[in-house]
């Protein structure tokens, strides 16, 4: 008899294993939003930044372009007062201010209080790839001890808070988005909860953030077999991709590297004195490292001007003089500048031209006027 | 009846097959060391000199190594086969180790070896599309594909004025009178490691370390002067031919 109950009790739990074992029945399924797929253009690498926690979904993206806009991410509805991403970010400039910039001259921006930025902006371009720290100096990098400075979700909530932009107070902000008629139906959507923080806003900016993808340059049709380059774009491609010529290709990629960009940190001879305390030093403590800062992307370059962390030049033909003949050399010069005992790679007048019409084969007109980066026409409570 | 079919029921959802006898394989793992004449070596820091009396620091070395081969009697075994491209970067720690994932028939072998770089039938440029390994292409017009060696550092020349060097090992060109390139070089080369003989022991892993000696590409059988080869070579395949020439010695092994 007791043996009978034995097996009774086994067979019984057997069932209530495989019964509960299954996908349940009687459990309901968890929100899912729509995944968005970021299509990887031809060449480009395969291994995307995209944090764990904030997986991209179509329902994210849209709210993030919502945001990315909305100068009430200020937390404040003042006119005067309002603030958003957008406000220095803009899209025909490479989501960088522009030097042309009405509001802010000679592309130098200032947040909600009139305090100038500590260094020029950076543009927004193919971020999804990038896996060597966010800003000049990389402050913002993926295995950061401290878990509030890893990715760009943290970006957005930096420059939220910080003084010299946004300024803005989380809390606040939050508290204002649940008001926002048609705001907590589009949170819901994306995130499966109309109770909204903080971390939905910066999550949801952040995925818009990472569709910013230029991949539709002259150069990008030219390996595409579209299009030709013409004699001058050629030569300038060749000289990019010399050490005999400018070398650039080293630091800022190529066909091999169509980010154009390693998003590395060089310290490549502006300067024999170091002062800026916001410099890679800063962030890795390693000597080497003074005065270094990252290699930007040359996609759209011609509108990421003023140049360097500091905006020290204003046109590409400055920045190219610099790297033909400005140089200075210091113990901290990365190698990789190994003209920097002559100046500089010396470049004839010709090269110089024949240099910057290749980089401006990096200019890409879908970016600029991309609908799906653009500024909505009405935020949800406007329709 | 019921319990006998349930028990088979479970046990063929959580098995996935009868045992199989046991190989007789075990693994091996490389691990890569850089130093200078036996030590470690001190980064971003002007204390070495060269054999041709030149002072020099290294800031870093970033390189490919493929297809290991382990000999034994005159056959070998490729190691991953086409898979077998190796990236080390002396600023990545995840990169100083490199874990073969095929299974080694245990034994002793006679010596391990490797080819610096990438052979021509693979150096193929395009085929890494994600960094680090991307930031590594060599330019199409010199001969596309990836480098083998980026050893990137400083050196005082006799006016005291510091340096920079880019070192750097990849496909070299042929050059007309007129300075056009007319045809390619491939400058890759085997490294054979002399007392490399290992035991592969059933179900174990043998630890390997391979050392490079940064000194060595500077050395034998060519002194290498910075003051005569200048700080870039890429372009310069009698540079890089006399730098492979040197790359032969440059590595050597430790077993456990």
């Amino acid at each position: 008899m007791k043996k009978q109950g034995l097996i009774l009790l086994f067979v019984l739990g057997a069932f209530v294993f495989l019964f509960y074992g299954c996908p349940g029945n009687s459990v309901p399924e968890p929100y899912r939003p729509t995944p968005y797929t970021i299509d990887i253009p031809k060449g480009f690498p395969t291994k995307l930044n995209i944090p764990a926690d904030n997986p991209m979904t179509v329902e994210g993206v849209e709210l993030g372009r919502y945001l990315f806009y909305d100068g009430r991410l200020s937390g404040r509805t003042d006119p005067d007062s309002l603030m958003s991403c957008a406000t220095c970010h803009l899209q025909e400039n490479a989501f960088e201010a522009g030097i042309n910039n009405p509001r802010f001259p000679g592309g130098f921006v200032y947040g909600i209080h009139g305090d100038t930025t500590h260094h020029v902006m950076l543009p927004m371009i193919n971020l999804v790839w990038n896996f060597s720290g966010y800003g000049w100096n990389g402050f913002i990098y993926n295995d950061n001890p401290d878990a509030d400075f890893r990715n760009i979700e943290d970006m957005v909530r930096a420059a939220v808070m910080a003084r010299d932009e946004i300024d803005g107070d989380t809390n606040r902000i939050k508290q204002l988005f649940r008001q926002l008629p048609g705001y907590p139906e589009l949170f819901a959507k994306a995130f499966g909860t109309d109770q909204i923080e903080f971390t939905h806003i910066e999550k949801a900016i952040a995925q818009f953030v990472r569709t910013l993808i230029s991949a539709n340059s002259k150069f990008d049709r030219y390996l595409r077999g579209e299009v030709q380059l013409d004699q001058a774009e050629l030569h300038g491609y060749v000289l990019f991709t010399t050490e005999q010529g400018a070398d650039c290709f080293h630091c800022h990629g190529g066909a091999g590297n169509p980010l154009f960009t390693t998003s590395l940190f060089y310290n490549n001879g502006k300067d024999t004195v170091f002062t800026d305390a916001a410099d890679r030093y800063a962030v890795t403590g390693k000597e080497s490292d003074r005065g270094a800062y990252k290699a930007t992307t040359l996609r759209n370059i011609e509108f990421q001007a003023p140049y360097m962390h500091d905006g020290r030049f204003k046109t590409l033909e400055e920045v190219i003089d610099f790297y033909s003949e400005g140089l200075k050399n210091s113990p901290y010069v990365n190698p990789l500048m190994h003209h920097v005992a002559e100046g500089g790679v010396r470049l004839t007048p010709q090269e110089k031209d024949d240099l910057i019409s290749f980089i401006k084969t990096l200019r890409d007109d879908e970016f600029l006027v991309n609908p799906q980066f653009s500024k909505p026409d009405k935020f949800p409570d406007q329709k | 009846m019921v319990v006998p079919l349930l028990f088979a029921l479970l046990q063929s959802s959580c098995c996935t097959g009868n045992p199989e006898p046991d190989p007789q394989t075990g693994k091996i793992a490389f691990t890569f060391e850089h130093t200078v004449n036996g030590f470690p070596v001190d980064y971003d820091t002007m204390i070495y000199q060269n054999e041709a009396g030149n002072p020099y620091l290294v800031d870093n070395i970033q390189y490919f190594v493929s297809d290991f081969k382990l000999w034994q009697k005159g056959n070998y075994q490729l190691l991953d086969g086409w898979e077998d491209i190796h990236y080390v970067d002396t600023d990545i720690p995840g990169t100083w180790q490199y874990k073969p994932a095929d299974d080694i028939d245990s034994g002793t072998y006679d010596s391990i070896t490797f080819v610096f770089g990438i052979t021509g039938e693979k150096n193929k440029s395009f085929m890494f599309v994600n960094p680090p390994e991307s930031y590594m292409f060599w330019p199409e017009y010199l001969g596309g594909g990836y480098h083998y060696l980026k050893l990137n550092g400083k050196w005082k020349d006799p006016q005291q004025v510091v340096r920079p060097f880019n070192f750097h090992l990849g496909i070299g060109q042929q050059y007309n009178d007129d300075g056009e390139i007319t045809g390619f070089i491939q400058n890759w080369f085997t490294v054979n490691l002399p007392g490399s003989a290992i035991l592969v022991s059933t179900g174990a892993t043998t630890q390997v370390t391979i050392v490079m000696n940064v000194e060595q590409w500077f050395k034998e059988p060519n002194v290498w002067d910075f003051n005569h080869w200048g700080g870039d070579i890429m372009e310069n395949q009698e540079a890089m031919h006399t730098a492979v020439e040197n790359g032969h010695n440059v590595f050597t092994i430790k077993t456990e």
